[in-house]
Order: C-alpha cells, then sequence, then structure tokens
C-alpha cells in the first residue's frame, strides 16, 4: 500500500510537472468568425455539423434545408443549390433554390438493388445536376440527371470493388466534359490511388491527367475552364495544387499534366473551390484540430500562383471537411 | 485556559499557535492527499492487476522491464477485440495486434501491424491463426506467441475493446486524418444494435476530414470495401493511433487523465502501472510526427489455405527475422 501511494505521488508530481504543448481546439457547436472579418465576395457555401451555412460579404446565414445535408453545389447564376441529404445508412440529392425553398428531390433513397448513396452534386452550364450514386456494393458512379424529364443516365462506369468515382466537376463554357476523381489500387505492393479523370461526355473518352500511384483528388474547376485545383495527397500533408486544362485530350500524357501543377497552399488542405470570378480558391485547412475556411487570391496573369497570403473567413469553426464547397455570385 | 496535558503548566501563547499551525499543516497535508486519491482513483481502478504478470519477459525470467526513462528499448503489445454482448468475453479474438517499439535513446517509435491471419506456432496450442492466441489464452498467451513467432520481447500489452477505442477518440474531441479511399460497407457489423449482431450500410468519404469516435471505428474496422483487406486495415489503425498521439499532444494531461481512466474503466486491459503509464503520455505526447515509424510484414507473406479450410496468411519467417533485424537492431530475443 505504501509503495502505491508512493507511486501515485511521483505519478502526480510528473503529471504536475507537464503542461500542455499546444492548444486543441474544441467544437464550440457554432461557426466562429475572427475579430477581423474577411468579406466574402459572392455566395460561398459550406457545412458545419451537417447542416448548410452561406457566407456572403461580412454575413452568416445559416439554411433552413433539413437535417444533416454535404456536399452543396450551386448554379453558375446562382439560383439553383443541391446538396446530399443524410438518413441513416443512405442518402439522396435536394436541389432548391438558394434560400433552401422549393425542394425537389432528385434520387430515391432506395431502388430494387438497395439502399442507395448519392452525393457530391454538380451542376452543368444549363443547370443539370449530376452526382456519384452507389448502386452496387463497394463502387460510386457518376449518374446525370434531367431535371425537366426526371430521366437518368449513367456517365462513368466505375471499376468494380475499387472506390469507384466521386467529386465530379463539369468543364465551365464547353459542357461536353467532365473532370472527377477515379478511386483505385496501384503500384506494388497495392496501395489505395486516387487519380484525375478527365472525361469527354460526347464520345465517353477517358484519360487520366495525375500518375498511378498517387493521391491525386477532389478537382475543381474554375470558371472560365482553364484551370482545375485540386488536393494532391502525400506523406506529409494534403496539398492545394493548381494546373491548367488542354482543350482536350485523347491520350495520357508523359509527364502528366498534374506532375507540373503549382503547389499554391501546404498544409492538411481539402475541398477547393473556385471564386465565380476566377480571382481566388476557397478551401478547408486543419489549424489546431479545427477546419476552417480560407481564401486565397489567385493570380493567372502568365504563370499561376497564389498572389498573397490564405486569409481565414472562420476561426475554430470545425467545418466538415468531407463536405464540398460551393462559391457562386 | 489550555494547559500542556504533560505537565498541566499553561501554554505559552507562541507554544498555541505553534500547536495550530501544526494541525493546519496536518489538515493541509490530508486534503492534498485526499485529493490526489480521488484524482487518481479512476485509475488506480482502470489499472487493477491483470491477467499478464506485469513485465514479464520470455527469455529473461524474472527480469524487471526496463523503464521508459532508460535507453533501453520497450515493446508494447496493443490488441483489439470485439467486447459486445456476442461474444464471450474470456474469448475474444483479437482482431488488431500492434507491437509499438519505442526506443528512448532515439526517441523514435515505431509501429509494427501483425496480420490477424496469420499463420503460426501457439506455444501449448496447435497452429492456427494468430488472432486466436489472445482467445485461447489472453494476454499472456498472445504475448508469448509474438516473442516465439518474431523473437519481439514483449515488455507490457494493453486491450482496447470497440467501446473503448470509441471513448478514447471521442474523449480526445474526435481526431484528423487523411482518409486514404473512399469506405463503402454494406455490411459492416452493427456492434451497437441490441443484439450485437446484424449489419448496416457504411460510407466515408475520401480526403482529410475530422472523424469522432463511431466513424474513427469505422474507418478502422471496415474491410469489406477495401481490396488490399487486412492489410489495408492495419494501415488505417496505424494511420488513427497517429491521430491520436497528436490530438494528446496538445491537451493538458494533469485535467484529462483521470476523464480518460473513467471513460476507459472496463474496456481496456494493461499490465502497465501508473508511473510507467504516466511516462509514457509524456513520451506520447512529445513525439513529433517524424519520430513515429510504420512498419508491415505484408511483403513477406502470401495468402494460402490451411489443412482444415481456412484462408490464412503464411509467413516467410527467416525474410520476416531480417526485416525485424533491420527495425529493432540487436533487440530481439535469441
Amino acid at each position: 500500500m505504501t509503495r502505491r501511494i508512493a507511486v501515485l505521488l511521483l505519478a502526480m508530481l510528473v503529471l504536475a510537472g507537464c503542461t500542455s504543448s499546444g492548444p486543441v481546439a474544441h467544437d464550440p457547436g457554432r461557426v466562429v468568425l475572427p475579430v477581423k472579418q474577411v468579406p466574402v465576395p459572392g455566395r460561398l457555401y459550406a457545412t458545419k455539423g451537417r447542416a448548410l451555412y452561406r457566407f456572403s460579404g461580412t454575413d452568416l446565414t445559416r439554411l433552413r434545408f433539413g437535417p444533416r445535408v454535404k456536399d452543396p453545389a450551386v448554379t453558375s447564376a446562382g439560383d439553383r443549390i443541391a446538396v446530399a441529404q443524410l438518413q441513416d445508412q443512405s442518402s439522396t440529392i435536394v436541389v432548391s433554390d438558394p434560400n433552401g425553398q422549393n425542394r425537389q428531390i432528385l434520387t430515391p433513397s432506395s431502388l430494387a438493388e438497395g439502399s442507395l448513396w448519392a452525393l457530391a452534386p454538380a451542376f452543368d452550364d444549363d443547370g443539370q445536376p449530376s452526382s456519384p450514386q452507389n448502386l452496387q456494393p463497394n463502387d460510386l458512379g457518376v449518374w446525370a440527371y434531367d431535371l425537366a424529364t426526371g430521366q437518368t443516365r449513367r456517365l462513368v462506369h466505375p471499376f468494380a470493388y475499387t472506390g469507384g468515382d466521386s467529386d465530379p466537376s463539369y468543364r465551365p463554357g464547353v459542357s461536353d466534359q467532365l473532370v472527377y476523381t477515379t478511386y483505385l489500387y496501384g503500384g506494388a505492393p497495392l496501395e489505395p490511388v486516387a487519380r484525375l479523370t478527365w472525361m469527354s461526355l460526347r464520345t465517353g473518352a477517358t484519360v487520366y491527367l495525375s500518375p498511378d500511384p498517387g493521391r491525386n483528388f477532389e478537382p475543381a474547376l474554375s470558371r472560365d475552364g482553364r484551370f482545375v485545383a485540386f488536393i494532391r495527397g502525400g506523406a506529409g500533408g494534403d496539398d492545394l495544387c493548381v494546373m491548367p486544362l488542354a482543350t482536350t485530350y485523347t491520350h495520357e500524357l508523359r509527364p502528366y499534366p498534374s506532375d507540373s501543377a503549382v503547389l499554391v497552399q501546404s498544409g492538411i488542405v481539402a475541398q477547393p473551390v473556385w471564386a465565380p470570378d476566377g480571382s481566388a480558391i476557397a478551401f478547408l485547412k486543419l489549424v489546431n484540430g479545427s477546419f476552417d475556411l480560407f481564401i486565397l487570391p489567385i493570380a493567372t496573369d502568365g504563370a499561376i500562383h497564389a498572389a498573397g497570403a490564405a486569409q481565414a473567413v472562420t476561426h475554430g469553426s470545425f467545418l466538415d471537411a468531407d463536405s464540398r464547397l460551393a462559391w457562386s455570385p | 485556559m489550555n494547559h500542556s496535558p504533560a505537565t498541566g503548566v499553561p501554554d505559552a501563547p507562541g507554544s498555541r499557535r505553534v500547536r495550530w499551525i501544526a494541525l493546519g499543516a496536518i489538515a493541509l497535508a490530508l486534503a492534498l492527499i485526499g485529493g490526489v486519491l480521488i484524482y487518481l482513483s479512476p485509475l488506480l481502478a482502470l489499472l487493477e492487476p491483470h491477467e499478464a504478470s506485469v513485465g514479464r519477459v520470455a527469455g529473461a525470467p524474472g527480469a524487471p522491464p526496463p523503464p521508459l526513462d532508460s535507453k533501453q528499448r520497450i515493446n508494447i503489445l496493443l490488441l483489439g477485440s470485439d467486447n459486445d454482448q456476442k461474444f464471450q468475453q474470456d474469448a475474444l479474438l483479437s482482431q488488431t495486434m500492434i507491437v509499438v517499439s519505442i526506443d528512448p535513446s532515439t526517441h523514435q517509435v515505431t509501429m509494427l501491424s501483425l496480420p490477424r491471419d496469420l499463420w503460426v506456432e501457439i506455444p501449448g496450442h496447435p497452429s492456427a491463426k494468430i488472432d486466436l492466441a489472445y482467445a485461447q489464452g489472453g494476454a499472456p498467451l498472445a504475448r508469448a506467441t509474438v516473442e516465439k513467432a518474431f523473437k519481439i520481447p514483449i515488455h507490457y500489452y494493453a486491450w482496447v475493446g470497440l467501446n473503448g477505442l470509441v471513448r478514447v477518440v471521442d474523449r480526445v474531441g474526435g481526431v484528423d486524418l487523411d482518409v486514404l479511399h473512399p469506405v463503402l460497407d454494406d455490411n459492416y457489423p452493427n456492434d451497437f444494435s441490441e443484439s450485437g449482431y446484424g449489419t448496416e450500410r457504411v460510407y466515408l468519404a475520401a480526403g482529410p476530414q475530422h472523424l469522432d469516435g463511431r466513424h474513427a471505428l469505422q474507418y478502422v474496422r471496415s474491410r469489406h470495401g477495401d481490396l488490399l483487406s487486412d492489410f489495408g486495415r492495419s494501415v488505417r489503425q496505424q494511420q488513427l493511433l497517429l491521430a491520436i498521439q497528436q490530438r494528446v499532444a496538445g491537451m493538458d494531461l494533469v485535467a484529462a487523465l483521470p476523464t480518460f481512466a473513467r471513460d476507459l474503466n472496463g474496456h481496456v486491459k494493461t499490465d502497465l502501472d501508473l508511473l510507467r503509464l504516466t511516462q509514457l503520455a509524456l513520451f506520447m505526447r512529445d513525439l513529433h510526427p517524424g519520430d513515429v515509424h510504420q512498419a508491415y510484414i505484408s511483403a513477406y507473406v502470401r495468402d494460402a489455405t490451411s489443412s482444415d479450410g481456412q484462408q490464412i496468411l503464411v509467413a516467410d519467417w527467416p525474410a520476416i527475422h531480417a526485416y525485424l533485424r533491420q527495425l529493432f537492431g540487436g533487440d530481439l530475443l535469441p
């Protein structure tokens, strides 16, 4: 007993001598704006705790969009917004006006084949949405919807049991090109791979823009269609890179276009999205245990590069880093 | 008027003051000790003696394990199991086996995952998958099996159940990690249902994100959607350990440790005593990401079928031992 108490006291002394090596943020349960607010041009959408928020100027609005949503997408005109609405073991795509009114459910939560995951919607230039869906076990494939007719069609057939395809982005201005992430396994020994994939919706041809092995994902196209921002995963972090897109692709290029991409932000970064005028990229960055919203000014005159330091729109807000951002005028 | 009980002579005012000061000091000391005991009582409950004898090392009977503040390598066997009501508590398979090797002289840590389907000799039992050792003989047999097969001296062990892992992650405020691949599992075991049986559909997007305990468990436990199967799961398990370590690195351990202990009581078994657990927490807190190395033996095993029809992994033991010599130098058993 004496020895135990002695050990207890010693342990207490050791503990008392220690202090934390750095602050750990705790989720405050709300979005926190810094004292010196960064005004957001246009309307920037993000989710926290599966609730949808809109940043505009210095205003912050929580949109009543039903419980548990993620992956907002918005039309180029900003007149429609789509989200994935999560249920217990499935999800559906819901489209509405920018205030969350006049909602239309696009996808069922289940079909004869079983329950359905539908995620990460994206609009084309005509305001028609597409999204990755899961109809078979362990596959996500990209599907398109016609809002007028309600018809759906499969755009991408995933490789079975490899993770499937996600994060679709229509190329603005041409409407027949899609860029998305293909999840695979590659290398020796096998390891998870994520490849940026370009697709011609006219011919169905696909071309990889990034190598195997490697993890390049979450592509986001600039509003003029000239550049794609994406996340490059690595051992030290997940960095934000930008590369130009060719007019079209007929075959895989060596070196891959992603090899010469420019690093514009390092750290643990996720979910890039371009400002409507192409002058900035918003993204989520991990700071002291919290994913917060940042805006990085970008210059595209000559070689693309960051035109200044990233500015924090939120502070210690624990935004959902697995949910896409959307930005409209 | 107060009198000295011994002499009957009235106390001088100065003497009374000394006595009151002494009484006050004793009361303060008792209150401090009481406070310490109250503070540490959850830790005491957590660290009640368990099945494996403290610090027993194969090949060195009776030799105490080196302290964490020495220059000698310390190896801790981490075990993880299903522990919901559908399993007998004394017959759990170890679904996770990771040797955490701490080298205090270089301030480096190596995490070595042992695949659960690896076919090994289990001392005193027929050869079987390595995950059966814990079910058949608890931590002592799991320890002996690892020591015999891998020649790694195991100084301590720590077993964590599913609920324990969820609570740890929630207690540190969740973890931040890069989900390497989408997790799409239509047959994920629903451990937290009333019966403990059944399955549920799970989806986790790829990429950096913050995970709470439940989703962190889904990430490290799912294997139906991962082509890499158990090896992929080993990578994810080590990712989670690193993420927990990084959260702990920013925590106030004085405030957090008793709450941790209360949360984990019943969900953790270990033969680490309080002092060593404290030393370990402090050591972990001061680690930098580059100090932790992840190791796997996937290159040295191959798929096979056992004589009773089980899908197993068989090892190239000479290659594994050569690999371990690279990792651990001369700190292996003969």
